[in-house]
């Protein structure tokens, strides 16, 4: 360091002094230059009027060939490019809805579903839709084999059966099928173009079929909008299809922006560059309260968070049915979804969620947990432990619907302490998590369920089969069979009665807990008109947005 | 000097290698496993599809095999496929390093060309409002957490004074250039699209300061500090008795006998901001490779770890080695040694 007498070189200099005011005036003004005119203009244009932009964490997505579509995000532009044979209107998730057919029926052999296609249904490139088209999109879907395809796997074939008429053959009869090509990884695609491309349904198209790339890029369907382009994590483009069989859609483009902070979000819609944010917490969503230009929607999903708790070898305790059934009893429910949710949730009896066939939140008042500390007490002495017991609570580094896995875990603990049952919190990362769970080898685990088609088998058989064996549940011969009585039921009252019983089974096995079924709110500008926000596994109907 | 060039180029391989091998035996003692988080909950609980799963990554070969696949792939250049996004890792990263690339070179400049001047200014005027400027900058640049920053920067510039645009690296509406590149400065200029080079540059300044922020906060103090121990020495003091005039004595006598650790910090800088832009692209949905690596890392996508520890190692020894030959030009004692 040098010393006093040699600070000589700090007496003023005045040419430095002039120097750097030109350098800071020169990069203040290079500054304001690059910064000018970028943002108010393009803002207002009429290409952006034109334009309906999406807020939207993407970063899940591997692609958007709908064969192998299955992550959380992908759905929703899937839907948008791609028809369905049937549909579910936004807020029915029992009832389904005419699309690309518009009859179905099983022929009197009792395994065959006739879907007859409708009339003057068109592709985005102006050809019809065909039967062929429908025989190629599920031939190719069950050549590929890709995830979507495992909840097909009971069909056995499709074919042509007339001139507007396909046959899809189940090998099962007894499962469903039609809700579940009612999601968009059964978008009917058009077979000129995707064999263009590479495409093909021959039995190795496993290894053979090319047409994946180009269809992460373009999209072959008959929905409102078409794939134009996609770039990872940035945003994915849409156009208009002129040809859209329920009339052209609203908006000349679709852009769906990847942000990944929902603080980023919310700024973004606040300044006009998002008509709509998807992934906004609850802290945000009361920050837009007062905002004249912004309006809040709510959408209860067919999601939830539950806690699973197992009859672990490890723990004596957790393996007495009763035990289990007082930890059901002592968890303040109200206060989960009242103060950690904001009050913006639901809660189901068990695994299957309030909106589907035989699910409502008045059957979880009936025959679901409550808070009873008086019962959970009794129950704890029926099993033999009047002092409680300890398990071990394992979680991941993550929060749904802006509640954190963390918080939830420390209320559970301080909920089941009024009992004298002690929560031993475990917080580890994500993945290990699974990896314990699905292994058998958790004790208890908060975690997080959502499905990939609003069809009620696909809860209940997995709550008998897979999750049962990570939760030690000897399931009874009598719960099997309901659940594959309800399942093969094709009357809906009927099937509900069973459901209801199934769920009763449910809570008394006190192997699931579902805590939060969240009410997710989106944020949408006012500019937009007509956005329907659905539960049913693709988050909005975009083709019927519209610019106010 | 080509021996010692060669020789380093040599080690170079080695300890890229070393950084290699050391991520992967870190990456294999996580518990977690990374066919159960790629594959749906219903096919991650059907054990052919697992199976079939790990063997289409290699993951059920012993470690040493494995490691051994990615050395020999590594040598044809084939990086192997993501786990998480199912495709050649290679294609990622080719889709993704030039954002970061951008961003952080945008970053650099603005450090190296702000912190510099500034670490001279201070040292030259010493205890004046400048220095004191100098030495808050350096302060809240090292100690202000990104995410924090970032988020304040969004929020005044963009939420509040409406100045900046927001995040991403163009409006919404416009449309991306044809890809050269992937450097959309560059793409935009060949392209003769100005409107869209000048969208590009807007969506930069936040982030590139933000960024900056950090290294220029080292920048500037490394100078002041450097630029302080020169004036002190002795043939400054001969050079101002000899009656030259002070800018001469500051930039012809002084700044390069300074500019030695300046360099090596700058060096390992610009390393640093290639391989840790994180926090800056997740708050700017910048899609770029720290989020890759972000993703990578929480998924144990072991093909892409590999291959981003691979590149990062590469990047780091490389700039060191560019760092020590600059050594030589600026100090001639290097070569003669």
């Amino acid at each position: 360091m040098p010393d006093e007498s040699d600070a000589a070189c700090d007496q003023p200099s005045f040419e430095g002094l002039d120097r750097r005011s030109v350098l800071t005036l020169g990069a203040g003004g290079l500054l304001a230059t690059i910064l000018q005119g970028a943002r108010p203009a393009t803002a207002q244009s009429a290409q952006r009027r034109g334009t309906l932009v999406i807020g939207l964490d993407i970063s899940d997505a591997t692609g958007l060939d709908p064969v192998r579509v299955y992550q959380y995000s992908n759905p929703l532009p899937t839907h948008a490019a791609y028809d369905s044979v049937v549909t579910f209107a936004p807020g029915d998730a029992v009832n389904l809805k005419p699309a690309l057919a518009t009859k179905w029926e099983y022929l009197p052999d009792g395994k065959t579903v006739r879907l007859t296609l409708r009339d003057g249904a068109k592709f985005a490139s102006g050809k019809p839709v065909t039967p062929e088209d429908v025989r190629f999109t599920f031939a190719r879907q069950l050549a590929i084999k890709d995830q979507p395809w495992q909840y097909i796997s009971h069909v056995e074939d499709v074919k042509v059966a007339g001139p507007n008429t396909v046959d899809i053959i189940l090998k099962d009869p007894s499962l469903p099928l039609m809700t579940i090509i009612a999601s968009p990884p059964f978008g009917i695609t058009e077979k000129a173009l995707v064999v263009e491309h590479g495409g093909t349904d021959a039995p190795d198209a496993k290894e053979k079929d090319k047409a994946t790339e180009w269809l992460n890029q373009n999209s072959a369907g008959s929905g409102p909008y078409r794939l134009v382009g996609w770039q990872r994590n940035q945003q994915i483009q849409m156009v208009k299809n002129p040809h859209y069989w329920e009339g052209p859609p609203g908006y000349e483009r679709v852009l769906i922006r990847h942000m990944s902070e929902s603080a980023a979000q919310l700024l973004a819609i606040q300044r006009g560059d998002v008509d709509v944010a998807f992934n906004l917490i609850p802290e945000q969503i009361a920050t837009l309260k007062d905002d004249p230009n912004i309006r809040v929607a709510g959408m209860t999903s067919l999601d939830f968070v539950y806690m699973a708790v197992a009859a672990a070898p490890s723990n004596p305790a957790l393996q007495n049915k009763y035990a289990r059934q007082a930890i059901g009893y002592a968890i303040d429910y109200d206060g989960i979804i009242n103060n950690l949710a904001g009050g913006k949730a639901t809660r189901p009896v068990t695994f299957l969620p309030v909106g589907v066939n035989g699910s409502t939140a008045e059957l979880t008042k009936e025959i679901g947990f409550k808070e009873d500390l008086a019962k959970s007490k009794e129950l704890l002495a029926k099993a033999g432990l009047p002092n409680g017991f300890k398990f071990q609570l394992a979680y991941g580094n993550a929060s749904i619907a802006g509640v954190g896995y963390q918080t939830l875990a420390q209320k559970i603990q301080a909920d089941l302490a009024r009992v004298g049952i002690q929560a031993e919190l475990a917080p580890m990362d994500q993945v290990n998590m699974r990896t314990m769970y699905l292994g058998g080898k958790a004790e208890a685990v908060l975690t997080f369920w959502n499905p990939p088609a609003p069809e009620n088998w696909l809860w209940s058989a997995a709550t008998v089969d897979r999750v049962a064996k990570r939760v030690h549940w000897d399931v009874p011969p009598e719960v099997r069979k309901l659940v594959a009585d309800a399942a093969a039921e094709r009357d809906l009252a009927k099937s509900a009665a069973l459901y209801k019983k199934y769920q009763e089974a449910m809570v008394d096995a006190a192997n699931h807990f579902v805590l939060i079924q969240p009410i997710y709110q989106v944020a949408i500008r006012k500019n937009v008109d007509g956005l329907q926000l659905t539960a049913n596994g693709w988050m909005a109907e975009l083709g019927k947005a519209k610019p106010a | 000097m080509i021996r010692y060039v060669g020789s380093r180029l040599l080690t170079s391989v080695v300890m890229v290698l070393l950084a290699t091998l050391v991520i992967f035996l870190i990456a294999n003692t996580v518990p977690g496993d990374p066919a159960l988080v790629a594959l749906g909950d219903m096919a991650a609980s059907d054990p052919l599809q697992v199976k079939a799963f790990r063997a289409q990554y290699g993951l059920d070969l012993p470690l040493w095999d494995q490691y051994w696949l990615f050395l020999q792939r590594l040598v044809h250049g084939d990086l192997g496929i993501s786990i998480s996004s199912r495709r050649p890792v290679l294609d990622d990263i080719i889709d993704y390093a030039p954002a970061t690339l951008e961003l952080a070179t945008v970053a650099f400049i603005l450090s190296i060309v702000v912190g510099l001047p500034l670490g001279v200014l201070a040292a030259v005027r010493r205890d004046s409002w400048i220095d004191h400027v100098a030495r808050a900058v350096s302060l809240i640049g090292v100690s202000a957490p990104t995410f924090w920053l970032a988020f304040i920067m969004l929020a005044i510039f963009y939420g509040q004074l409406d100045w900046a645009p927001g995040p991403g690296r163009l409006d919404p509406v416009s449309f991306p250039p044809e890809r050269i590149t992937g450097l959309l400065l560059i793409d935009t200029a060949l392209q003769g699209d100005w409107a869209t080079f000048h969208d590009a540059a807007a969506h930069l300044v936040l982030p590139s300061i933000v960024l900056a922020m950090a290294t220029l906060g080292l920048v500037t103090r490394t100078t002041r500090a450097a630029m302080l121990e020169a004036l002190s020495q002795d043939y400054v003091r001969v050079a101002r008795a000899k009656g030259l005039r002070r800018w001469v004595i500051v930039n012809g006598h002084a700044l390069p006998n300074a500019m030695l650790p300046v360099v090596t910090l700058g060096g390992l800088a610009y390393a640093n901001l290639l391989a840790g832009a994180v926090m800056t692209e997740t708050v700017f949905s910048w899609p770029g490779l720290g989020r890759y690596t972000f993703r990578s890392a929480v998924t144990v996508d072991f093909p892409a770890i590999m291959a981003i520890t691979a590149i990062v190692a590469a990047v780091f020894v490389l700039v060191n080695l560019a760092v020590d030959l600059s050594y030589a030009m600026l100090d001639p004692r290097v070569v003669k040694k």
